[in-house]
């Protein structure tokens, strides 16, 4: 087995400047352990920089300035690009993930990618590991073909496909009665029901916050009570069946004081999600109906951009995650009311974390490693049913001294509906390092 | 000044343009004492209406108006067309543009269609109103009017009553009355007068706080059944609420206010039967200013088919 040096790197969680021995082979007795307790397998060896002996003809890795960090996972992946067959897809948003530090992400099912059946999940499971540079761990339906009128068998996706959340990707579940049973039957199995928080009698046929860019284009406004009253049901839900409820997409600020309270009780086994487009854009950033800047739900107030991050630096947001979403050039060019939600992130998920997070001091590198590694990989790859115990992420290099410009050299996945377009971030990725 | 291309929203234009255009609107109307009602100043260009909402008043406005100006107008008619099997708004533009269409008049369910369009052609394209967005032409026709009327938009009290969050005329024709120095006041059910519609604009509660903020014109909206999927008031209570029933409208000709409604009118809702017959009612007068608004809006853009 080859080992691999890395020299004089900045271990990004606490700033000190280390050597590592990167060893494939060494499994057990980890010197690195991750929050959570966990040790990190495949070093074998860390010490102060410049301390560590290094054989001759080893493989080095020279890192001076550069941080070592785990590599991030994503809990929110659409990987379906529209025209596009499944495997480009699939191999499309490998790529992408690995160039922006991501080794790892949970894919919701779409119309693409039903995950309502054995065989469909065993198809895409071999063309992803076919295709996928990074690992790709689906999601199963709640309701079959997520029309939400009947359960999926999930007994059949979680003993024998390994499923260990469910989801019914974009749509909400609006068949209460359905999802009330679901989640009665599929605690016992330990099922993590991942649910975008929303009333659709509010929020259909809306395109934006109510407030006065809504107001000035003529835009149909979605209120925040709609999701909040979706969050207040789900908690209720959780907390009435015992089953676990992953919140995904939370954009408001009552949903985040909801999520707090609910968690302080400890009468609800929940989790929580944001998107990183939630955190930094208002819906002012739509300006004259830029399509880019339409998401579901839709960009909210500064108030709510600030309470979210509040929550993800207090814990009751758990994870940021991408939406990644790609879209086509034409669609996007359609008017704002017929062009598709969402935006693309992967490619440059932690340059754009860091260079609006971490760097203007909003978050912490340890804050950014709970909200995008350790936790996300927690809640998505458990290991043997075990609360918090996970799958251990690899370990990356991230030059945070790297400029570059956000453009279709810089975006692998397909398309190019990212409002960073043009801009400049900070930072460049190297994974994997063996 | 330089040449316009796209009339889009009154916003986008500068002061010196919105009142250029409501002085020639002046002498457009002139032509309309002639024997002969005709310019023409647009002979040889083309004009396609494109209508994917229905429209008597604006459609037939616009059409008059091009044809005062000499120029070929062409009537798209959606229902009949490929948009029908679903084809997209560019391809449609595209398939009217290799016809060198010079201008396109769009009116569309869906906001922010007609900036769409302007960016992919180079003809100009006038919005004729685009879901709850903007409706510029009925603002400057409504300024026009009340020009017409007062000598001067200047200083006038104008309240704007009913449906303003589904209104594009709210928007647009607010957005002029302030620009030329009205003061403009909202009234109307709490559903439909989002908060965020005051800025700049006077929140009125309801007719008696109408009244006492002494308007000089009362400006009704259509209610718009057609654009509201779910009961944003109690309909039976509408008139009575919100409309101008025969009490008010005998204190409105005792103040001599001025009646306008952008039309058509919903008879028994917005007003009543009593009330188009009054002397200051001035929605025919709106029609008749429409066409020579419209002209003179034809005639301030500059497609860039021409150069």
């Amino acid at each position: 087995m080859i080992k691999t040096y890395i020299t004089h790197a900045v271990w990004a969680p606490d700033g000190r400047a280390v050597d590592a021995c990167l060893d494939p082979a060494a499994e057990q007795a980890s010197p690195v352990i991750l929050p959570g307790g966990i040790p990190l397998p495949g070093v074998s060896c860390v010490a102060p920089a410049g301390e560590m002996p290094i054989p001759q003809h080893a493989r080095v890795l020279p890192a001076h300035g550069k941080l070592l960090l785990p590599a991030l996972y994503d809990l929110h992946t659409n990987i379906e690009i529209p025209g596009r067959s499944k495997r480009e897809c699939i191999m499309r948003a490998g790529e992408a993930a690995v160039r922006g530090g991501v080794w790892g992400m949970l894919v919701l099912p779409s119309p693409a990618f039903c995950f309502d059946n054995g065989a469909a999940l065993d198809s895409f499971r071999a063309a992803a590991e076919e295709r996928s540079v990074a690992d790709m761990t689906p999601a199963g339906c709640i309701s079959r073909g997520m029309q939400g009128n009947e359960q999926a068998p999930y007994a059949a996706l979680a003993l024998m496909r390994g499923i260990h959340i469910l989801s019914d990707g974009e749509t909400f579940p609006a068949n209460l009665p359905m999802l009330y049973h679901a989640m009665q039957y599929a605690a016992d199995l330990g099922l993590i029901f991942a649910v975008r928080a929303d009333t659709p009698a509010l929020s259909a046929r809306t395109y934006a916050h109510p407030g006065t860019t809504a107001y000035r284009l003529g835009l149909t406004p979605c209120p925040p009570c709609a999701e909040e009253i979706g969050t207040a049901t789900l908690l209720r839900l959780a907390e009435a069946t015992g089953a676990r409820l992953h919140l995904q997409l939370v954009s408001t600020a009552e949903s985040v004081r909801m999520i707090r309270r609910a968690k302080e009780s400890g009468r609800v086994r929940v989790t929580a999600e944001v998107a990183l487009q939630h955190l930094l854009y208002t819906h002012e950033d739509i300006g004259d109906y830029n399509t880019v800047f339409k998401t579901v739900p839709p960009l909210r107030d500064r108030a709510d951009c600030e309470a979210l991050l509040e929550g993800v630096k207090d814990g009751t947001i758990d994870c940021i995650v991408s939406a990644h979403t790609p879209c086509t050039p034409f669609s996007k060019k359609q008017d704002f009311i017929t062009a598709p939600a969402g935006m693309v992130w992967l490619d440059i998920m932690l340059p754009a974390l860091y260079t609006k997070l971490v760097k203007p001091g909003l978050l912490s590198w340890a804050e950014l490693m709970q909200a995008c590694c350790l936790k996300p990989a927690a809640i998505a790859r458990p290991r043997e049913q075990e609360e918090g115990a996970y799958i251990a992420p690899p370990l990356m290099l991230f030059d945070p001294a790297v400029e570059f410009t956000v453009d279709e050299r810089s975006l692998t996945c397909g398309t190019l509906n990212t409002p960073l377009t043009g801009e400049r971030l900070c930072g460049s990725v190297t994974l994997p390092l063996q | 000044m330089n040449p316009r291309k796209d009339l889009i929203t009154v916003e986008s234009l500068s002061d010196e343009e919105i009142y250029t255009i409501l002085e020639s609107a002046v002498a457009m109307k002139e032509i309309f004492t002639k024997s002969v009602k005709k310019v023409p100043v647009l002979k040889g260009k083309s004009v396609l209406t494109l209508f994917y909402e229905p429209s008597t008043r604006t459609r037939s406005s616009f059409e008059v108006a091009a044809h005062r100006l000499s120029a070929d107008v062409t009537t798209f008619s959606v229902s009949t067309s490929s948009v029908v099997k679903g084809e997209s708004i560019h391809d449609t533009i595209d398939t009217l543009m290799s016809m060198k269409m010079d201008y396109i008049i769009v009116r569309h369910k869906n906001s922010g269609i007609p900036a769409v369009i302007a960016g992919h052609c180079n003809a100009s394209v006038i919005n004729a109103g685009d879901g709850a967005h903007a409706h510029p032409s009925q603002a400057f026709l409504d300024a026009f009017t009340i020009r017409e009327h007062y000598g001067s938009v200047e200083g006038r009290r104008v309240v704007i009553i009913g449906d303003i969050l589904h209104s594009r005329v709210a928007r647009s024709t607010s957005c002029i009355l302030r620009r030329l120095g009205a003061h403009v006041a909202f009234m109307g059910p709490g559903s439909l007068v989002p908060p965020e519609a005051h800025t700049g604009v006077k929140r009125l509660e309801d007719w008696d706080a109408v009244f006492a903020w002494k308007p000089d014109v009362i400006y009704l909206l259509r209610v718009q059944n057609e654009r509201i999927d779910s009961p944003f008031f109690p309909a039976s209570d509408y008139h009575a609420a919100f409309g101008v029933t025969e009490q008010r409208l005998r204190r409105i000709e005792g103040e001599g206010m001025v009646l306008m409604h952008p039309g058509p009118v919903n008879r028994g809702v917005e007003l009543c039967d009593a009330a188009t017959e009054y002397g200051n009612c001035l929605i025919c007068n709106q029609v008749e200013n429409g066409i020579a608004a419209r002209m003179s809006i034809l005639y301030h853009l500059t497609p860039a088919t021409l150069s």
